[in-house]
């Protein structure tokens, strides 16, 4: 093999070790999780106009406690009803005993009570989970704004009260 | 060792090396960690007796901002009790702040023997470990000071045994 060739494949060869070697940093693992709104990504959707469908898209090495998840309506007077959430994966907490977790994600349809032609409303999910790598988030918010099929616009009533109130 | 090999070798390393700064650079805060509003700090203990950071000035303190809905903190805290009962005498302090019910963390205080002091933080608590670097607001996140009020050591999720002991054992 000439010399250029070598030096090639030497080049290459010392690459691809440094590749393999970046690769198993232990320390790779520790330094990037994801932020919980990307770990544990919230969509929401309009069915038809009375339903909601919620939706947790949840990153690989992360997973959400079925137990933390709580949905809200803006405004609240607007009402939400929302269903028994599906069955997670049991798993034995030392502490808390029972403990059911989500992973790969979770949809969840919920109706709207008292919906009304062309209104906005938002649909508010609070989750909770952690990382496989070992670290949990504390309780994270995500809201998505809808629109609910015009009619006939009507202006929103006045004076909704400005608190959260889960529905769940 | 043949030359070829000590240049693949380095060119090996010298990839690693940039690759781990590059890293190590885009995950730490922008803004320097704030040691003196932590230690300036009061907060209840389980009682509700506000507890100055203050008092353990001089001490090699360990702040730990744990939960007990937050399983891999629960998991650490048992060799924090050790560490505590073996090198308090030295000088170590280990401090939990939790974000949590008071009577979650009494009860968990009492399985796991602690010998040392939990306060109770709320959600304020995790504004401030964002101050410190903790751009998540995740748990566990520990902080490490030297005798002289600075900070050592900032962690990110569980720290290690082995971890733990060495940092410690260079400021005691």
């Amino acid at each position: 093999m000439g010399v250029a060739n070598r030096r090639r494949r030497d080049a290459f060869l010392g690459l691809a070790a440094a590749a393999t070697l970046a690769a198993t940093l232990p320390a790779l693992a520790q330094v990037n999780p994801l932020p919980p709104e990307k770990a544990f990504r919230f969509s929401a959707r309009l069915v038809d106009a009375q339903t909601v469908e919620a939706r947790f898209i949840i990153a690989d090495g992360y997973y959400l406690y079925r137990d933390k998840i709580h949905f809200a309506i803006e405004p609240a007077a607007v009402g939400l009803t929302v269903p028994r959430l599906p069955e997670g994966k049991v798993k034995e907490d030392q502490f808390f005993g029972r403990v059911e977790t989500y992973r790969g994600g979770v949809v969840v349809n919920l109706a709207v009570k008292d919906p009304k032609p062309g209104q906005q409303i938002v649909i508010a999910a609070e989750s909770q989970g952690c990382a496989d790598i070992g670290i949990c988030y504390p309780p994270t918010v995500q809201r998505v704004t809808l629109a609910l099929p015009a009619g006939s616009i009507v202006p929103d009533a006045s004076g909704d009260p400005p608190q959260k109130r889960w529905f769940n | 060792m043949t030359t070829r090999l000590q240049r693949i070798l380095l060119l090996a390393t010298a990839g690693a090396v940039a690759l781990g700064l590059g890293i190590g650079i885009a995950v730490w805060d922008r803004h320097p960690p704030d040691a003196a509003a932590l230690l300036a700090l009061s907060l209840p203990d389980t009682q509700g007796t506000p507890q100055s950071l203050r008092q353990w000035r001089g001490k090699v303190l360990v702040v730990n901002f744990w939960a007990t809905w937050c399983g891999p903190c629960r998991e650490e805290m048992p060799e924090f009790v050790r560490a505590q009962r073996e090198l308090g005498p030295k000088g170590l302090q280990f401090v939990g702040i939790a974000v949590d019910q008071p009577d979650k963390v009494v009860q968990f205080a009492k399985e796991l023997d602690l010998n040392y002091p939990a306060l109770i933080g709320g959600y304020d608590a995790i504004d401030l470990s964002k101050s410190l670097g903790n751009r998540l607001a995740a748990l566990p996140f520990t902080v490490i000071f030297d005798r002289e009020g600075r900070i050592a050591h900032t962690q990110l999720g569980v720290l290690k045994p082995t971890q733990l002991r060495s940092i410690v054992a260079k400021l005691l």
